[in-house]
């Protein structure tokens, strides 16, 4: 059981870390893309909107990163 | 240039993480045997490679390449933006930088706390010290390799760059006896994170029915806009800071 809980606690520090915002972020990303595309979305728009979702994603990180606390 | 593609981001990530495995291993190696930390090296490597050699080829045989590359690359992309934020947190004052100097000094006390060495036979700190830093490190090296070898179908050449920069840093390792200090960390993680944003972004991408215009060509652009992107970040965030002291920005400061 520790061996477990060592293992989940290693790859929960390994891609979620301390910004899960980007490990959730990178998922809501992709999936907003990818029902773009299914809705009608060109696929070539669909790469520029990509693009600008994974921008705004590293920005938002940075933003809450960065901002004042109370 | 595909070979390129496979072997850089694994040698430069290897150059990161195995610096700071390097400095571990010294530590112990230093304050107590080096027969066991590097039998603890050897252990750890060895793994390594099982581990490279078993998930990147089940990956390569098993997965169909649409699938590796929308799965791979939705790892790339959270695991390349968390490298990349850090870096510029960093590169921007508002993450303490890695200080390798203060790292050895404090596993050489952490070492001086442990029972000592025993006269003969195996030190089981030395190894399992040694073991835990090396494999811990490599794990991340291990992934880039798998995930970039596998999605670019380039497999030994990513293992060949991870292997070489591994090489090379123990080389100037034992040249030096001492850690590398002056290895620019935060430069490589930024280049790094940014050439896993782009392939991740490229390949999830792909993987969801996004069309590039340009085709592979599309990577160069990706880089150029992702480092622009960066670099603007970079100067917002000296900016929003000021004057200030570089913080931990409210977070608690971590490894990677």
């Amino acid at each position: 059981m520790r061996y477990l809980r060592s293992f989940g606690a290693f790859w929960y520090d390994f891609l979620i870390g301390d910004r899960p915002e980007l490990f959730v972020g990178s998922i809501v990303v992709l999936g907003l893309v990818w029902v773009a595309i299914r809705v009608g979305l060109e696929p070539v728009a669909a790469g520029g909107l990509l693009i600008v979702l994974v921008v705004l994603l590293g920005g938002l990180s940075i933003w809450s990163a960065i901002r004042p606390r109370s | 240039m595909t070979l390129l593609i496979a072997a850089l981001p694994a040698f430069l990530a290897s150059i990161v993480e195995f610096v700071e495995a390097l400095t571990i291993v010294l530590a112990v190696g230093v304050t107590r045997q080096w027969r066991s930390t590097l039998l603890g090296v050897a252990a750890a490597l060895v793994l390594l490679v099982v581990l490279v050699g078993v998930f990147g080829s089940a990956l390569v045989l098993l997965v169909p390449i649409e699938t590796l590359r929308l799965v791979v690359g939705g790892f790339l992309v959270i695991y390349g933006l968390q490298w990349l934020v850090k870096a510029i947190l960093r590169a921007g004052g508002a993450k303490a930088k890695h200080d390798e100097s203060a790292i050895y000094e404090r596993e050489i006390a952490a070492m001086r706390e442990e029972p000592p060495v025993a006269a003969i036979g195996m030190d089981w700190i030395s190894f399992t010290v040694a073991f835990k830093g090396v494999l811990l490190e490599g794990l991340e090296v291990a992934f880039i390799v798998v995930t970039f070898g596998a999605s670019a179908g380039q497999l030994g050449p990513a293992a060949l760059g991870a292997t070489v920069a591994g090489i090379l840093v123990l080389l100037v390792g034992i040249a030096v006896h001492r850690p590398l200090a002056r290895v620019p960390e935060n430069g490589l993680k930024f280049m790094v994170g940014l050439m896993l944003t782009t392939f991740g972004t490229f390949w999830a991408g792909e993987g969801i029915g996004v069309e590039w215009v340009a085709s592979d060509a599309t990577l160069v652009a990706l880089f150029a806009i992702f480092t622009v992107a960066s670099l603007a970040a970079v100067w917002a965030v000296r900016q929003r800071l000021g004057g200030r002291h570089p913080v931990t920005a409210g977070r608690p400061a971590e490894g990677a």
